[in-house]
């Protein structure tokens, strides 16, 4: 992990700012950075959505493929997710040091979306047991801040909500045989639900409070955070205690209860704002990567 | 796909039977386990009923210590090695030691064959191991200095993470490495209203669900007991944020339940250990 | 006193038990280790068996697989071995993929299944050219404190008495496979070899069931395996030092004794798991 390394008397400074609900940026404990959302940036994927949270910056593209489905659950279709950690973000990911940061989002990703109501992956499916869509989801961190996993979580929503997969039709011929013709006209494709799809809200415990949306010099004053995926519905789809510590079980309930607060109130303000852009349509202002 | 000289020569593909078994009338069609009544092998639901346990220290001779754990079906076995010099040169920790965990189910483990390389669920199944553990040990006692965790799950019937962090606990006390506390693990699934605790593969995967679509979910609670701290929290699938809370709850339950087995297997353990050469011992 | 013998000279060390005829652990020479089996108690494999020979721990579990039958011999299923001596068993061994020794071991045990004929390929072959099993055979090491092959091989065999395979019949409508987990049926063993390792001391004093130990210090190990009708399957010997033939001799005939101790016990291991089925 992107980590800072900072002095016994920076970190009591922020741990009393913690505990006066004051933030060394001026936020409170529950409040996110400022973010910014934008979809559609990049042109050959099926979907893609960029997110900036403070200076952590993440590029989610999307590519749907035509596969097989998973011989199990033959009637739908499914996810792949890599997380590619690139150098420009720090140095530290040259060569192989991003990839144990990688798989670890990666699985989370997994786990996040490894329930029903997550994601129809059902309309995903084309022909049971023979075709169905893949969706090749692909998250570039481009520049870490702290609060990671927050970001591409919102950021792999955005890319959903922005996804657009040609209608394919399926004709019989005369001997059984099934014929697959893809719609070769850009406006006839399928969208997907997105309203469930949840996002991650990850808590750092600092002192004897909780924080959302930990900067890298305050992830570097915790020693345990609990990363919850939440639904706007405030349903709970992963959770996950990570770092050296440990946490007594009423800190455990209450970083739940926030999680479940912060999650809920994140998604309203997100849907609307991809309607909002999605209305622009053209006329809407590409701010792109140098913006 | 390269082939594999390190390995003896097998088919390119081949498929499970199971998959081949005349399917069995799905949907509505399927009977729906009845709330009130007792679970498949006979335990209580949304009670603290946890599989009888059996527990034993120093199994693997070779190792500094090893456990091994058995609960109802599940299988594991742990052996730990260290504290030896730490492999990694690049980021060893001046001021403490690392704890490395390595995860693996045995080919033959599941319903279904495992690979020979370990895949991304088990890499996951040591992460969540690590986590879970490091709270509990005095690491800054083994500065420059690696401590080897190693899990075989020999059979799955569920709840393995769980059993993995109980076991590697016993193995680490067993090796003698410091610690503040024992890791007790506890695994529930969350099945609408009801839950049930230290669930089977079956239960696990779904099989007995009584309302199939909704608040579907599994959590993996692991607690130091006397300090009642939890050190390890996972969970899956979608899970109602009450459910979360009371889950944690049942969980810890469980594991203090856990408790006093793991502690007379540690004793015995201990004190086979200091007997004198050629003193039989009786439990 | 000793310890401190032991660790600084342990050739020394094991030199003057062997003068005496007997060994640091009490054994005479000639003696193996216990040996203690358990059979089928891994319900997830479709046979499994846990061999223990002094500390020594293998497990295997066999789990049975569909394919379609090799091009070139389209009357024939497949077994395929494979040796794993992970992490757990000894600090020696790094995780990764397979080191020489476990390597080295699955191709001994791959060469054993064929020469010995202890199952009959065409036995797995259910439809020709269409359909037949595949045997994984997964031995893993869980306690290495040497005479690995011997535990590999009883563990094996065990694991293979006790295997249950489902029917399996073709379709003959859709062409597909229908398999009937209810109806179990068991394997064919035809043979039934058994392993005796023995180290060499000194290129000349030869001992039985060498411990990981004793694996080290000697000059040479030796596996000769030989089915139930005294016939030599399989001999072993990875370099090291030579041995006379008079020598190899007495390995061989050491090796048919325990061919028959080892049989007795796999079958009353068999019979006494047989009521509970």
């Amino acid at each position: 992990m992107a980590t800072v390394q900072i002095c016994e008397a920076e970190k009591v400074y922020i741990m009393h700012g913690v505990r006066d609900d004051l933030r060394i940026d001026g936020r409170a404990c529950d409040d996110y950075r400022h973010m910014e959302v934008e979809t559609d940036v990049v042109s050959n994927t099926d979907g893609s959505a960029r997110v900036k949270m403070g200076d952590t910056d993440i590029l989610v593209g999307i590519k749907a493929e035509m596969g097989r489905p998973r011989p199990l659950i033959p009637d739908e279709g499914y996810l792949e997710f890599f997380v590619d950690c690139s150098a420009n973000a720090t140095p530290e990911f040259e060569g192989r040091g991003g990839e144990e940061l990688g798989s670890e989002i990666s699985s989370t990703l997994y786990k996040m979306f490894q329930n029903r109501s997550s994601l129809d992956l059902r309309a995903l499916c084309i022909v049971p047991r023979e075709h169905c869509w893949v969706l090749y989801v692909d998250v570039l961190l481009l520049q870490c801040d702290g609060n990671l996993l927050d970001a591409t979580s919102i950021a792999v929503k955005a890319a959903l909500f922005s996804t657009r997969i040609p209608k394919v039709h399926v004709s019989e011929d005369d001997e059984g045989g099934k014929e697959l013709e893809i719609s070769d006209d850009p406006y006839d494709c399928m969208r997907l639900q997105v309203e469930d799809v949840p996002c991650i809200v990850t808590l750092s415990k600092i002192g004897h409070r909780h924080v959302v949306d930990a900067t890298l010099q305050e992830a570097a004053c915790s020693m345990a955070s609990l990363i919850i995926a939440v639904t706007h519905k405030g349903n709970v789809t992963c959770v996950r205690k990570v770092g050296g510590g440990s946490l007594d079980p009423e800190s455990i309930f209450e970083m739940t209860e926030t999680g479940k607060r912060v999650g809920k109130a994140l998604h309203a303000p997100l849907m609307k704002l991809l309607q909002e852009e999605e209305v622009l349509g053209k006329r809407r202002q590409k701010v792109g990567f140098l913006g | 796909m390269p082939v594999d000289t390190r390995r003896v020569r097998a088919p390119e593909e081949s498929q499970c039977p199971l998959l081949f078994v005349p399917l069995l009338p799905r949907g509505p069609l399927r009977t729906v386990a009845q709330p009130e009544k007792a679970r498949v092998d006979g335990r209580q639901r949304s009670q603290v009923d946890v599989r009888p346990v059996f527990a034993r220290c120093g199994l693997v001779t070779q190792a500094k210590g090893s456990a091994y754990m058995e609960a109802g079906k599940t299988k594991v076995l742990c052996a730990v090695y260290g504290p030896r010099e730490s492999e990694r040169k690049d980021d060893t920790d001046m001021k403490a030691g690392r704890l490395v965990c390595d995860f693996r189910y045995a080919p033959f483990s599941c319903p279904k064959r495992g690979t020979w390389i370990q895949g991304s669920e088990e890499r996951d199944a040591a992460q969540a191991l690590q986590e879970a553990l490091r709270p509990g040990l005095c690491l800054h006692r083994y500065p420059r200095a690696q401590v080897e965790v190693n899990v075989l799950v020999l059979e799955h019937d569920g709840s393995v993470l769980a059993h993995a962090v109980t076991c590697a606990s016993m193995a680490l006390v067993d090796a003698g490495v410091e610690m503040y506390d024992l890791v007790l693990g506890c695994a529930l699934r969350q099945d609408g209203d009801s839950y049930l605790l230290d669930p089977t593969l079956a239960e696990e995967s779904g099989g007995h669900a009584t309302q199939p679509e909704d608040n579907q979910g599994g959590v993996t609670v692991a607690l130091l007991p006397s300090l009642g701290q939890v050190s390890g929290l996972h969970a899956d699938g979608e899970l109602r944020d009450e459910s979360v809370s009371a889950a944690v709850r049942a969980c810890m339950e469980g594991c203090h339940r856990l408790y006093p087995v793991v502690r007379r297997a540690l004793v015995y353990a201990a004190r086979r250990k200091a007997a004198p050469p050629g003193d039989s011992l009786e439990t | 006193m000793a310890a401190g013998f032991k660790t600084a000279e342990p050739l020394e060390y094991h030199r003057s038990f062997l003068k005496e005829n007997c060994r640091p652990d009490g054994r005479e020479l000639g003696e193996f280790r216990a040996t203690t089996l358990n059979i089928g108690s891994i319900s997830t494999a479709d046979g499994s068996a846990l061999v223990k020979i002094g500390n020594t721990t293998v497990i295997c579990g066999i789990k049975a697989e569909l394919a379609t039958p090799p091009t070139d011999a389209p009357n024939k299923g497949y077994i395929v071995p494979n040796v794993d001596l992970p992490p757990l068993c000894s600090s020696r061994f790094r995780p990764g993929p397979p080191g020489e020794q476990a390597q080295a071991a699955s191709q001994f045990i791959a060469d054993l299944i064929d020469s010995a004929n202890i199952i009959q390929r065409e036995d797995l072959c259910i439809e020709s050219g269409k359909l037949s099993w595949v045997l994984y055979c997964d031995i893993m090491c869980l306690d290495y404190d040497g005479n690995l092959l011997d535990a590999c091989v009883i563990a094996l065999l065990a694991a293979l008495e006790n295997a249950q395979l489902p029917e399996v019949t073709i379709n003959k409508e859709t062409e597909l496979a229908e398999v009937n987990p209810q109806k179990l049926h068991p394997l064919n063993v035809t043979k039934h070899p058994v392993g005796s390792s023995f180290a060499v001391f000194d290129n000349t004093i030869v001992i039985v069931d060498p411990t990981a130990e004793e694996e080290s210090l000697s000059t040479a190990t030796i596996t000769v395996v030989t089915d139930e009708d005294e016939r030599l399957c399989a001999l072993h010997k990875p370099g090291g030092s030579g041995l006379s033939a008079e020598k190899l001799q007495d390995c061989i005939s050491r090796a048919v004794t325990r061919h028959r101790e080892v049989r007795k016990l796999i079958e009353e291991v068999l019979k006494s798991i047989k009521p509970q089925q």
